[in-house]
């Protein structure tokens, strides 16, 4: 069993990063190659400039908070909670700081985990309902519910490193997962097991299987849209 | 379907994917936003009327035949291979679809389903199944820029069977042709459709305004377009872009027709002449002062109905209103309108499908949306807007007049001061 | 005016495009093979669409006529 944890701890990170940025660089570069659309995509009226609109498209998603506001308050919520989710992980790494080097906590404290959950929730609730319910794809339910293990693993482990040792609780901490990543980072290929030896470090190896399996799917999945929402806005606004 | 029709119908697929309609296909998240946003819809909520609905018919085709993972793992995205029943539910939504896009302003990405959807005609041509009287239409106005030179002498007769129509709504000066056809050295060229009422006001219009026109030979409408073949649609616009070409003119003004117009200006690329819709013109004289109209020659209460191929689809919205503030007093706004104006239920060929029980069932949003303003006169700027606005004028007894924007300017035209 | 007699005469007058071919193209069903129509019109643009028609559907026109604003169109059945 132990090398089945260290192979999903370290090889097939390595294997999980490498195919979402190939995947993703390739998927960009062939739908740049594509064809250009032989006639122009807009609709009118065009006011502005049109690529800060388009970027005002992109983040703001004005057409959601028209006509679906519920919707639109949770995408918001969602995708800034995954902006700072990022940085957060980032924040791991003992090179970069963004709290201080001794600090407990991610970024947010626990909350940003909570956020995610409560979205993804909406996510998934409204599509059990009609009309929704009739669009959805199996592959709608299977990311979602990726998504939703994922967040729930991490907000898991959050939760059990923000317990210290004194208040007799869990001993990864924070600081331990920044000499896990960056053993990753130097390619050192050491037993992850080394630096993190607290008892729910099962929770941990399902964490990083997860994020494993969201990054080699990404490319292959609508999550690209990741990357080309301002190109589509920008069709829209007439580039 | 044998493997050879299933290869062409492929290769037809394949010649539509640029990089915005791999984008268009590979990026819906399914959020539904775009559902409630089409007239179909909203009449009759039936997801087969929605954009994503429609969408989904060739988004599956897609995963299949040009994705690995649709061939890996179909089940995913539910990818279905191409076969004769499918193609029976593409035609179910290809021709629901009007092509107004006013999808395209709910989706948070832009997605274009009347691209999407243009693939499906593509592929119901390829399969023989698109609706006879389209592609009968389309042949028709191939064949009848092959034939110009033989019908050329009847046409010119019976425009000037014409001229004393316009004279009647406006006199212009002594030894100028009411109605100028092949005018060399002409300033604008104005393509009308076939029936006189795209002649007449438009010429007693640019008469008023001392206009040097010329108008042409061809017909504005580009049927190429409504069965949704790129090959035809360009032929048939070729001949106008020749003619402007040959007659030297600074401006090509395209009438009162949503599709000739959004043909003309946008998919035709960089044309040595402006392209405009008529109603630019009329405003544009208005704001020169170069017409007068008297607004108590409209008197009742007026209402416009945006045609989504020129307001949304092609950016002539504000020229409109100027044109109704000079046309009437009592003007009232649809709600909602331009670029959020309901599609009137008639456009991508339905009218001249046919299809009159699917036109007044899906459009009966439309209707309500018409009523609620109260206004006796139902203006527009596009035939086929037209076409359809009467049927539901008398479907729903709204008891209102519809009219064209062009109509009712020529109608009401005073000597300036 | 030729040696044919008209089965049948359609009134096209008025009709929002593209309806008068439209129309022509479901009608000439409702006479024989060989029977004349004669329709009616005031759109110039008929005179390019008829025989532009004609000649796709594999059909025939015989003549056409213009008298005070009216064009007289002859449509034979070919098939």
């Amino acid at each position: 069993m132990n090398t089945v944890y260290y192979l999903i701890m370290v090889p097939m990170v390595y294997l999980a990063v490498a195919v979402c940025l190939i995947g993703v660089i390739a998927r960009l570069i062939a739908l740049g190659r594509a064809p250009r659309h032989p006639h122009s995509l807009a609709i009118f009226p065009q006011r502005g400039p049109r690529f800060l609109g388009a970027l005002g498209d992109t983040f703001g998603m004005p057409t959601v908070r028209r006509h679906q506001p519920l919707l639109w308050f949770f995408l918001l919520l969602y995708h800034l909670a995954f902006l700072v989710l990022i940085a957060s992980h980032f924040d791991l790494f003992p090179g970069i700081r963004i709290l201080p080097a001794d600090s407990p906590h991610m970024i947010g404290a626990g909350a940003v985990g909570v956020v995610l959950t409560l979205a993804l929730f909406y996510f998934l609730i409204r599509r059990f309902r009609s009309p929704i319910r009739e669009i959805t794809v199996p592959s709608d339910y299977l990311l979602l519910l990726l998504l939703l293990f994922l967040v729930l693993t991490g907000s898991t482990i959050s939760w059990a490193n923000s317990w210290n040792s004194e208040a007799g609780g869990f001993v990864i901490t924070k600081q331990d997962f920044g000499l896990y990543l960056d053993g990753l980072a130097r390619f050192r290929f050491e037993d992850p097991r080394e630096v993190l030896y607290g008892s729910h470090y099962i929770v941990v190896v399902l964490h990083v299987l997860l994020a494993n399996l969201f990054l080699i799917l990404l490319p292959f999945s609508k999550i690209m849209h990741t990357f080309i929402a301002l190109p589509m806005n920008r069709l829209r606004r007439g580039a | 379907m044998d493997a050879t029709q299933k290869q062409e119908l492929r290769r037809l697929f394949a010649s539509r994917l640029t990089g915005a309609v791999r984008m268009y296909l590979e990026a819906c998240t399914h959020c539904g936003t775009c559902i409630p946003a089409c007239h179909a819809y909203a009449s009759e909520p039936e997801l087969r009327h929605s954009s994503v609905g429609r969408a989904e018919n060739i988004r599956r085709l897609f995963w299949r035949h040009f994705r690995p993972q649709g061939r890996l793992a179909g089940w995913l995205n539910e990818a279905v291979e191409l076969s004769e029943d499918w193609m029976e539910k593409v035609y179910e939504t290809a021709y629901t679809c009007t092509g107004c896009r006013r999808c395209v302003t709910y989706c948070p990405f832009g997605i274009d389903t009347q691209q999407i959807q243009s693939i499906a005609k593509l592929l119901l041509i390829g399969a023989g199944r698109e609706p006879q009287v389209l592609s009968m239409l389309a042949d028709m106005s191939i064949a009848k820029g092959e034939n110009v030179e033989a019908t050329k002498a009847s046409f010119t007769q019976a425009v000037q069977g014409l001229e004393e129509e316009v004279i009647a709504r406006w006199r212009s000066e002594a030894g100028r042709e009411a109605i100028p056809i092949d005018e060399k050295d002409a300033d604008l060229l104005y393509v009308a459709l076939a029936g006189k009422h795209s002649i007449i006001p438009a010429a007693a219009i640019m008469n008023a305004a001392g206009e040097n026109w010329s108008l042409s030979y061809f017909e504005a409408v580009n049927f190429g377009a409504f069965v949704g073949n790129p090959e035809k649609t360009r032929e048939i616009s070729q001949r106008i872009i020749d003619e402007a070409v040959r007659l030297g003119v600074r401006e090509v003004a395209i009438c009162e027709c949503g599709t000739a117009y959004r043909v003309m200006k946008f998919m035709m690329g960089e044309l040595p002449f402006r392209v405009v819709s008529f109603v630019e013109v009329i405003a544009r004289y208005l704001r020169e002062g170069r017409i007068q109209i008297d607004p108590r020659k409209t008197e009742q209460r007026l209402t416009y109905h945006d045609p989504c191929q020129i307001a949304r689809n092609g950016g002539v919205m504000e020229e409109a209103r100027e044109i109704l503030a000079h046309l009437t007093r009592d003007f009232v706004e649809l709600q909602p309108n331009r670029v959020e104006n309901w599609c009137c239920g008639g456009g991508g060929g339905l009218v001249a499908m046919g299809e009159k029980e699917f036109r007044m069932r899906s459009a009966r949003v439309k209707a309500e949306q018409v009523r609620a303003t109260g206004a006796e006169v139902l203006a527009t700027a596009c035939e086929n807007c037209h076409t359809q606005l009467s049927d539901l004028n008398e479907h729903y007894a709204l008891g209102m007049r519809v009219a064209f924007l062009s109509d009712l300017v020529s109608q009401a035209l005073v000597a300036s001061q | 005016m030729g040696d044919y007699s008209i089965a049948k005469t359609l009134d096209y007058k008025g009709l929002p495009c593209p309806m008068p071919v439209v129309k022509i193209s479901q009608d000439i069903g409702s006479v024989d093979v060989g029977e004349v129509i004669e329709v009616l019109t005031t759109d110039p643009g008929s005179l390019a669409d008829f025989p532009a028609w004609a000649k796709t559907s594999g059909n025939e026109i015989l003549e056409t006529q213009q008298d005070e604003g009216t064009i007289h169109i002859f449509v034979r059945r070919v098939k």
